[in-house]
């Protein structure tokens, strides 16, 4: 008996594997038609015969190939991106992308490399990109120069390089962006990047290397795009080996997961009087004393990134940051927003204060000698305030973004925003909301665009709650409650009419009445998905020509096909996840449907609920044969009559033997 | 017969397809603190463990883990559910990477890459719980692919 189960077993085992062991090539997924091809991770060991030669992408990673040769690639003639991360790849020998001339793109991260030959990148006539990320690099001696002279980014990081030594013949022509990252380089000397000199506007990422001494002038006289010294332990050597430097943005933050680098103090940072920069980051550095002297170099920037760096206030008497548009403080420690001492960056166009980890007292006119800002994000900050916000945003005439999300709770007044008249962008995202207003609390938002008010347990029975928002296009409503789960053809949204972007999810709503929405004329995507509505209906929109309407996880069953035929042009509906019947009842749907497939979005979400024979099939393959059909008409009519016949004959026939023998 | 069933039970064990869950790792097994975890990324298992279990209880603790990168994490968004008896106490989420906030030194790593991390953690919760429950982490990228999840099962009597 026993033996008859592994019979069985056996036979399944082998049913199975006949499946699998069917030609690897079509496992390959179709990306794009004839162009664009994904094999990954198919434990491919060789390149699928069945592969086009018009294959433009090919993402091969993720298999065994051990090493690359002149065949290798060689039917695939049109590549373009290649793609063989973590291959396994050891050996890559001469002549191995011969074949293809227009390669602009080799990625080979994470795999052993043990040799590349010579010629191992001869071929393409323009390779733009070359990955050799985590390849096991010990020096860059070790990759061949030829034909990399269009190089733009090169990546390195993650090597075991000691030295940036870079030969001669390294590729300096068109280089943009060269990464270096996570590498054991601790010694820079002038000689060692003197090349770079012959470019302009290079990123050089350097993050992650244990940087001890940087030879005086090294960099001199260089002008750079980006320089990135990333968790480096001490940046007084960074700074003092780059003097002179030109650069746009200088990276000198450290990170959570990283050793803590020495503690800043004002002389530590003399040295970045003499270099030219204009956007600094310091994040997660110690300031040993925060004083005025420590801004004393920084006077010249445009930009300043000191999140999470402990700090609580700013000294009240910095001078010369005339020319700072961005400070960011994100992840510190303020009080009061009145402790960053508003009036020494008077340029300042953007202000970020998210994530601080006190509660944020918003103040009073502590922001107002920002006249130029325009910009201001004080999201997740705990800030809880009971007479907003026309105090605190007191002298901010140019905000155009404001963002007050994640917050505990505001009190919005009347005319809460009476400063933000030229607010753009409104963002009230989980933040709960008293509007104690008597008329609409953001009615001179005359040029607001997009209002954010999820889960801000909003009272949606304010009539006048939009009252003056005129130049709406994006409202979301998500994660407020209606009064009985319905909108009513009242004036809630009368006040909205350049809505085209309308997100009312997870409002709990039961019901939406016919002329809701009707004065929303411009209305191109709403968003009623994961409420409880019963009923589709598309009477209450009135542009119907290019409409997406979100439907998906409501309680729908049915749906009249009239409601669907007046969807036209580019409208999409999205019916997933709704107890949808497939039953004869429901066969307007069903048809138009399958008709109509390019006005779905979803459709493998989109599934039958009843009857429970079809539970869980997808809408599109279902068939129903429902009513009477013509020809079953004309049967019914034959049968009919032949029945009338045969009954008339009867009768006639008994009748007349009665008759005979009377 | 005893040979045939040997090598039965052998193909029916290493069959690929028959074996798509990735092994219960041991991270702490002491006298009052039983801490486990299985990979529910069906792609990949990861390395883990906690130096010190009993820190665990302090809130922040040293962890150890490594696993390779199946995706570019240009972003990374942390889900962390603690469920009891198959319902959900507590749901905590946080991003870990943003193009503008790279917290960590791996941020902005890519596909293929490996990660290494060795560092304290912090938990969101002020208490860790008496009893048996689960803690479902699940990470993901800028395209809501997965990037690691794992089911721990802990035991603190």
């Amino acid at each position: 008996m026993a033996c008859h189960i592994y019979w069985l077993i056996l036979m399944e085992l082998f049913c199975v594997s006949c499946e699998v062991s069917e030609p690897v090539d079509t496992m390959c997924t179709e990306v794009i038609a004839n162009k664009s091809y994904s094999c990954e991770d198919l434990g491919l060991r060789e390149i699928p015969e069945r592969l086009p030669a018009t294959t433009e992408i090919l993402d091969f990673s993720f298999n065994l190939l051990s090493s690359l040769h002149n065949s290798t690639f060689s039917k695939l003639k049109n590549l373009v991106y290649l793609d063989l991360t973590r291959c396994q790849i050891n050996w890559v020998y001469e002549g191995a992308f011969q074949s293809n001339a227009h390669l602009n793109i080799i990625v080979l991260t994470g795999n052993l490399l043990m040799f590349l030959a010579d010629t191992a990148f001869v071929g393409p006539q323009s390779l733009k990109h070359l990955v050799l990320t985590e390849t096991g690099l010990t020096s860059l001696s070790f990759i061949p120069m030829q034909n990399l002279d269009n190089l733009e980014t090169f990546d390195l990081g993650s090597n075991h390089i000691s030295s940036l030594q870079l030969p001669p013949s390294f590729p300096t022509r068109n280089l943009k962006y060269l990464d270096f990252q996570m590498n054991n380089i601790q010694r820079i000397a002038a000689k060692d990047i003197d090349i770079l000199l012959q470019t302009k506007n290079v990123t050089l990422i350097l993050k992650g290397n244990d940087i001890t001494y940087i030879e005086t002038g090294a960099f001199q006289s260089n002008l750079f795009y980006s320089l990135d010294f990333g968790g480096c332990i001490d940046i007084s050597v960074v700074l003092a080996g780059l003097q002179d430097t030109k650069t746009h943005t200088l990276w000198l933050g450290s990170f959570e997961d990283v050793e803590n680098g020495l503690p800043i103090n004002p002389p530590m940072l003399q040295n970045l009087c003499n270099i030219s920069v204009v956007d600094i980051s310091l994040q997660k550095r110690h300031f040993l004393h925060l004083t005025a002297a420590t801004f004393q170099c920084l006077s010249k920037l445009q930009r300043l990134d000191l999140t999470h760096t402990y700090i609580s206030m700013l000294p009240p008497d910095i001078s010369g940051m005339n020319m700072l548009e961005e400070l960011i403080l994100n992840r510190n420690a303020f009080n009061s927003i009145c402790n960053i001492s508003s009036t020494t960056f008077p340029s300042l166009t953007h202000l970020h204060i998210r994530e601080n980890a006190e509660n944020l007292d918003f103040g009073s006119g502590c922001l107002e000698t920002l006249s130029k800002l325009q910009h201001l994000d004080l999201s997740h900050s705990s800030i809880e305030n009971l007479d907003c916000c026309s105090k605190q945003l007191k002298g901010l005439i140019r905000l155009q973004h404001l963002n007050l999300s994640y917050n505990k709770q505001l009190q919005l007044q009347d005319l809460a925003f009476k400063e933000g008249a030229n607010l753009e962008l409104l963002d009230l995202a989980f933040t709960r909301l008293h509007i104690n207003a008597s008329q609409g609390p953001f009615r001179n938002l005359h040029l607001l665009r997009v209002l954010n008010l999820s889960y801000s347990y909003i009272d949606t029975n304010i009539q006048h709650l939009l009252q003056g928002l005129q130049n709406l296009f994006l409202l979301n409503l998500r994660g407020n409650k209606f009064q009985s789960g319905t909108i009513l053809n009242d004036t809630l949204f009368h006040q909205v009419p350049s809505l085209e972007v309308l997100i009312l999810s997870f409002c709990d709503l039961t019901a939406i009445q016919n002329q809701a929405f009707h004065t929303l004329k411009k209305l191109k995507q709403v968003d009623l998905s994961h409420n409880k509505l019963i009923a589709f209906s598309t009477d209450a929109f009135s542009n119907l020509k290019s409409i997406y309407l979100n439907f998906a996880n409501n309680r729908i069953h049915i749906i009249p096909r009239d409601m669907l035929t007046n969807l036209s042009g580019q409208s999409i509906i999205n019916l997933s996840y709704n107890p949808l019947e497939c039953t004869c009842s429901n066969i307007g749907l069903i048809t138009w449907y399958k008709q109509n497939m390019d006005k779905i979005e979803d459709p493998e979400g989109t599934l039958c609920c009843e009857p429970k024979s079809l539970a869980g099939a997808k809408l599109s393959t279902v068939t129903l044969s429902c009513g009477i059909g013509v020809a079953g008409i004309v049967c019914i009519v034959l049968v009919f009559i032949l029945l009338v016949a045969v009954i008339l004959v009867g009768i006639t026939r008994f009748l007349k033997r009665h008759y005979q023998q009377l | 017969m005893k040979m045939l069933n040997a090598a039965i039970l052998i193909l029916v064990l290493f069959y690929p397809s028959l074996s798509t869950e990735w092994p219960t790792h041991t991270v702490c097994k002491e006298k009052n603190l039983e801490i486990y975890y299985k990979s529910c990324d069906p792609v990949q298992d990861f390395a883990l463990s906690i130096d010190g279990c009993s820190k665990i209880l302090t809130n922040t603790f040293t962890i150890r883990a490594a696993m390779v990168l199946r995706h570019n994490i240009n972003v990374l968004s942390l889900d962390v559910n603690l469920g009891i008896n198959g319902k959900s106490l507590l749901v905590y989420s946080q991003k870990v990477c943003e193009p503008n906030n790279r917290r960590f030194i791996f941020c902005g790593k890519k596909k293929g890459e490996h990660i290494y991390y060795e560092g304290p953690v912090t938990l969101g919760i002020h208490e860790i719980p008496q009893g048996e429950y689960t803690v479902s982490v699940n990470l993901h990228n800028e395209d809501h692919l997965t990037v690691a999840c794992a089911n721990f099962t802990i035991r603190n009597k």
